[in-house]
């Protein structure tokens, strides 16, 4: 989750997210450069006196119309390279259904079991001490760690979105229609995630809680689950 | 968990507002560089030319070019080093897993050394 007053990204928890982090601080190192160099020209500029002499610039303008383009093409090549990265769905281990209610998710895991479970926020009058508030949920999303995760999402009146940050997941619930997204956790751990569009009075109490365990955790987990 | 009992977060220094150079991998390197060349640059022309204006222009234009360049040379090896402590992490933990084990390479190798001899 976010620290207090957190301006950037979470750390990452996914290859993915990894990747979009790398692409964001190379983003930013181009715009530091141009940003240094619009401000020394507007410097310049403010230092000069006005004049009309200039008749043509053919250099100059040669210069400004291959340098944006050479900037553009270093942008886009990573941005694609991960784009394309994102939509890989290679063989998952398993498949997750998370669909949206107002105001609350609900999950099935029907590959090897029929489990359903729907996950509610905690209300703040009923948080135990330490935990986060408008964060927890009385239900988790607990999803085996290092394994190929399919989630497909979709809603169930009106559009919500299933976002988990760290793991760099943000995918539209639309009613009437499946989403599909996937995504492999690199380490255990709890990732906090809300909902993403708005979706009525509640829309900030909806909040998105993935558990990534260890896969006989994960299997006992289950179980239990499956005999409740 | 943050904040459960870890020190305070590493206050990050955002170079003009948002690049936070002393958490983004390179990036302090980078600007230092970047820095450099523009003072040797810079310097450089002043000292055999005398033109300031020109001198400027190439301070800048060396900061911007050694900076951008630094920064590609990092991140390229910061990058294979992040793939070779992935191959790392993933031999290891196949070693773990299959020492002594039918599927262990070693075991097969010293087999057929054997059945050579």
């Amino acid at each position: 989750m976010a620290n207090p007053s957190q301006f950037g990204f979470q750390d990452a928890s996914s290859p993915i997210m990894e990747e979009l982090v790398e692409f964001h601080d190379h983003a930013l190192m181009v715009a530091l450069a141009i940003c240094s160099l619009v401000l020394y020209l507007l410097t310049l500029m403010l230092m000069e006196k006005l004049s009309s002499n200039t008749v043509d610039a053919q250099e100059v303008e040669l210069i400004w119309t291959i340098l944006p383009a050479i900037v553009l093409i270093l942008l886009a090549l990573p941005s694609l390279q991960i784009l394309y990265m994102m939509d890989e769905i290679d063989e998952p281990d398993l498949t997750l259904k998370a669909i949206g209610h107002q105001w609350y998710w609900t999950y099935e895991y029907t590959d090897f079991k029929d489990l359903s479970f729907d996950s509610y926020m905690v209300p703040t009058s009923e948080l135990p001490s330490g935990h986060f508030r408008l964060l927890e949920v009385d239900h988790r999303v607990v999803v085996p760690m290092e394994s190929p995760i399919r989630v497909i999402i979709t809603a169930g009146d009106v559009l919500h979105s299933w976002a988990v940050p760290t793991l760099g997941v943000k995918t539209d619930a639309i009613p009437g229609r499946l989403n599909q997204t996937s995504f492999i956790t690199t380490r255990p751990g709890i990732f906090y995630g809300q909902c993403s569009e708005i979706c009525g009075a509640n829309h900030s109490y909806m909040p998105i809680v993935v558990e990534s365990t260890p896969l006989t955790h994960f299997e006992n987990w289950s179980s239990l689950l499956s005999a409740s | 968990m943050a904040g459960e009992g870890d020190s305070e977060p590493e206050k990050s220094f955002k170079l003009l507002g948002f690049l936070d150079v002393k958490n983004v991998p390179c990036a302090r390197e980078s600007v230092l560089y970047g820095s450099l060349g523009s003072l040797v640059l810079g310097l450089g022309h002043f000292l055999a030319t005398s033109r300031v204006r020109r001198s400027c222009d190439f301070a800048v234009g060396g900061f911007i070019f050694t900076m951008l360049g630094y920064w590609f040379y990092c991140r390229y090896n910061f990058a294979q080093h992040r793939i070779r402590q992935r191959m790392l992490r993933e031999g290891m933990k196949n070693k773990i897993l299959f020492e002594g084990s039918s599927l262990d390479p070693e075991r097969k190798q010293t087999g057929n050394e054997r059945s050579n001899s």
